[in-house]
């Protein structure tokens, strides 16, 4: 069954159009993920889908309901995790998951239990009567998520979850997603970390300048860059490479240096066998080479392969 | 129910707020006692008069000294002493030099005065009581032409002896300054709802809230009407615990018609609130609003009687008086309370609440447009 569909959806601000003629649809059960940089239009589309911004052209149909013709329908079914903190900094962890869960329907002892089933799936029960002004930002992404998943929507949507926490509190939340997942519910993920889409999501979307440029599952997007390969090297200083001079080497086609952790990538034909000569390069040169590993590609390369810019500015 | 859930989450999270608490409890309480306290002596409708002292001389035999002898000891009573002399240079120059307050001559052709102009009040009051005893000596000069034996009786008559008569053209009961401070703060305070209200939706926005609201199966009336009721509740129990300290607390006098001040008070909190919410949709920026209703307050409460007494609205403030809704309520709460006069209270209340739906008409359709709150 078909969770959500979107039929030509089209959004303009002005003459801007920030969501152009866009097509797909997710299946119950899926973790899709909408990956682009920065204002590639995902959290446009996902305001759309959770019926915050009006279309200009086309159907969002949510459980094969029009939300055109059945706003409450479609909203009692979704629960979003906006990319900033919304919580009351006023009020307890246990009152803004119960307010929120309170305007789905829920009353009485149902909706405690729901909420203190949230806070425990996103482990704030022992903080349920502490004030999230006194939480890390870890923990306030943490209470975000219990406060769209306590009435149980079939759709879940987190838009860039992980945003400027830790990595253990970035973990606790990629994990959180697949338990959702296994227990039922269909999640849209938005992120332009290209590792943690890859990570979660069963099909993935790409997404730039409002339109969908590829999808479908990891194996099918990488497909598209049948013919390259990366090399990755680490050296002990960058000052020194030339790259113009690794372009020369035959097969190579793309040299990217990362100057603050010393590492050069250079992506080649994969057809071609200059591992030898790349690395006769940084001896000639006196650079000495810390690490040297051959990846294959990934989301980056094929956005990088599709649009001729990375996914985050460098 | 869900509109009740908004406005009880909008008053738990205004009564959490301790800055809400000082804005609209505490600052307006102290503001009572201080202004109360402070100015109270500006409410007293009588004036203390001491050191009244005045020069007389006596120039000859006179027939009128003798009933002089009793109007100076009548106006003893009244705090006047008059202190004989017979240097009439000496006596000039002491009452020019403000040590008297005037040199009454008593002569066969009447009384003159000689007094210092520095003292107006007590000059005024000097003139008014030696007129009384003049009139009253003519009137014995004219009884005796025609009668004669009756004289005496005239210039003894001692229930006649009133030469200072109070006469007040206010009759009603006036405020004193902690009763006058009390509606005015509490006024004030209602009023006060208004910047705390401009952020009722624009505060949603700025903690990203409007996202999970706009997302939830609830329309924007029900959440505009639980933010706004949530509003009028909260400063309603702010203005309920100022009225219940200033009058246990303070003593102040709220008058015998408690029900229809609290519903003049009331008027004037939806007006507040409504005024706050639609203002919010009105203006963009966040600086600018505030600078708007900061002074739109301001200028209401100088204009309207707020920190000090309005007896001439004309000569006063004019037309600004006239526009503040915090002049309308003061006036119409204080004719309530000393007056038992109910129309002003009525016109206030159609006034507030005619505006008010103005307001909260402007913010729907304001938000209907919006995509969002």
């Amino acid at each position: 069954m078909k969770v959500l569909e979107m039929q030509n959806v089209t959004k303009k601000f002005g003459d801007f159009v920030a969501v152009d003629n866009v097509t797909l649809s997710v299946d119950e059960g899926e973790i899709f993920g909408f990956l682009g940089p920065n204002g590639a239009g995902k959290s446009t589309s996902i305001n759309m889908i959770a019926g915050l911004l009006r279309l200009n052209e086309g159907k969002i149909k949510i459980l094969g309901k029009d939300i055109s013709k059945s706003n409450q329908f479609a909203k009692k079914n979704i629960g979003i995790v906006p990319q900033d903190i919304a919580i009351y900094e006023e009020l307890t962890a246990f009152e803004n998951v119960k307010f929120f869960a309170g305007l789905y329907g829920l009353r009485g002892e149902a909706l405690n239990e729901r909420v203190e089933e949230a806070l425990e799936f996103v482990g704030l029960s022992d903080k349920a009567k502490s004030h999230p002004k006194d939480f890390s930002g870890g923990m306030k992404r943490r209470l975000n998520i219990a406060c769209a998943i306590a009435h149980r929507p079939k759709l879940i949507i987190l838009d860039e979850p992980t945003v400027g926490i830790d990595p253990q509190s970035r973990n606790y939340i990629l994990q959180s997603v697949r338990k959702l997942n296994e227990m039922g519910c269909t999640i849209i993920y938005t992120s332009h970390y290209m590792e943690e889409v890859e990570e979660v999501c069963t099909r993935i979307a790409i997404i730039d300048h409002g339109k969908i440029i590829a999808e479908g599952t990891k194996a099918q997007l990488k497909s598209i860059i049948t013919n390259t390969k990366d090399v990755w090297v680490g050296v002990t200083s960058c000052r020194e490479v030339d790259p113009d001079e690794l372009k020369d080497i035959a097969g190579v086609q793309e040299v990217q240096i990362n100057w603050e952790d010393n590492v050069i990538k250079i992506n080649s034909a994969i057809d071609v066998n200059n591992l030898n000569k790349i690395i006769r390069y940084f001896i000639n040169h006196n650079i000495e080479i810390r690490s040297l590993e051959e990846k294959a590609p990934n989301l980056e390369t094929v956005f990088l392969t599709l649009t001729g810019r990375n996914l985050r500015d460098k | 129910m869900k509109t009740l859930s908004i406005a009880t989450n909008e008053i738990k999270q205004s009564l959490s707020n301790k800055r809400t608490l000082v804005f609209l409890l505490a600052f307006p309480i102290c503001l009572m006692l201080i202004l109360g306290l402070a100015l109270s002596n500006a409410f007293n409708s009588s004036i203390k008069i001491e050191d009244f002292r005045v020069l007389y001389l006596v120039k000859g035999n006179t027939e009128v000294e003798q009933a002089f002898h009793s109007f100076i000891k009548e106006a003893k009573k009244y705090g006047v002493q008059f202190i004989r002399t017979n240097d009439e240079i000496d006596a000039k120059k002491a009452v020019k030099e403000n040590k008297y307050v005037g040199l009454v001559e008593v002569t066969d052709q009447g009384i003159q005065l000689y007094e210092n102009n520095a003292n107006a009040i007590k000059g005024s009051l000097l003139k008014g009581m030696l007129k009384t005893f003049a009139d009253k000596v003519n009137l014995a000069t004219t009884v005796a032409k025609t009668d004669p034996g009756k004289v005496q009786d005239v210039l003894a008559d001692s229930g006649q002896n009133n030469y200072v008569q109070e006469t007040s053209i206010n009759s009603y009961k006036e405020p004193h300054a902690m009763d006058y401070y009390a509606v005015a703060m509490t006024n004030l305070a209602a009023f006060f709802g208004m910047m705390s209200a401009v952020y009722l939706i624009r505060g949603e926005r700025q903690r990203k809230t409007d996202i999970r609201l706009s997302a939830a199966p609830i329309s924007k009336m029900e959440i505009l009407s639980g933010k706004v009721l949530g509003g009028i509740l909260t400063n309603v129990l702010c203005m309920l615990i100022i009225v219940l300290v200033s009058k246990w607390v303070f003593k102040a006098n709220w008058g015998d018609h408690l029900a229809v001040v609290f519903l003049v008070l009331l008027s004037e909190v939806i007006l507040a609130v409504s005024l706050g919410v639609g203002i919010s949709y009105m203006i963009k920026t966040d600086n600018t609003v505030n600078a708007i209703t900061m002074v739109f307050v301001q200028v209401a409460a100088f204009f309207g009687g707020s920190y000090f007494p309005i007896d001439d609205v004309d000569s006063f403030g004019g037309i600004f008086t006239r526009l503040s809704p915090l002049y309308w309520a003061n006036n119409a709460i204080n004719k309530v309370i000393y007056l038992n006069d109910m129309t002003p209270a009525v016109h206030t209340m159609m006034w507030n609440l005619g505006i008010a739906v103005l307001f909260l008409l402007i913010s729907v359709i304001s938000m209907r447009r919006r995509e969002g709150l």
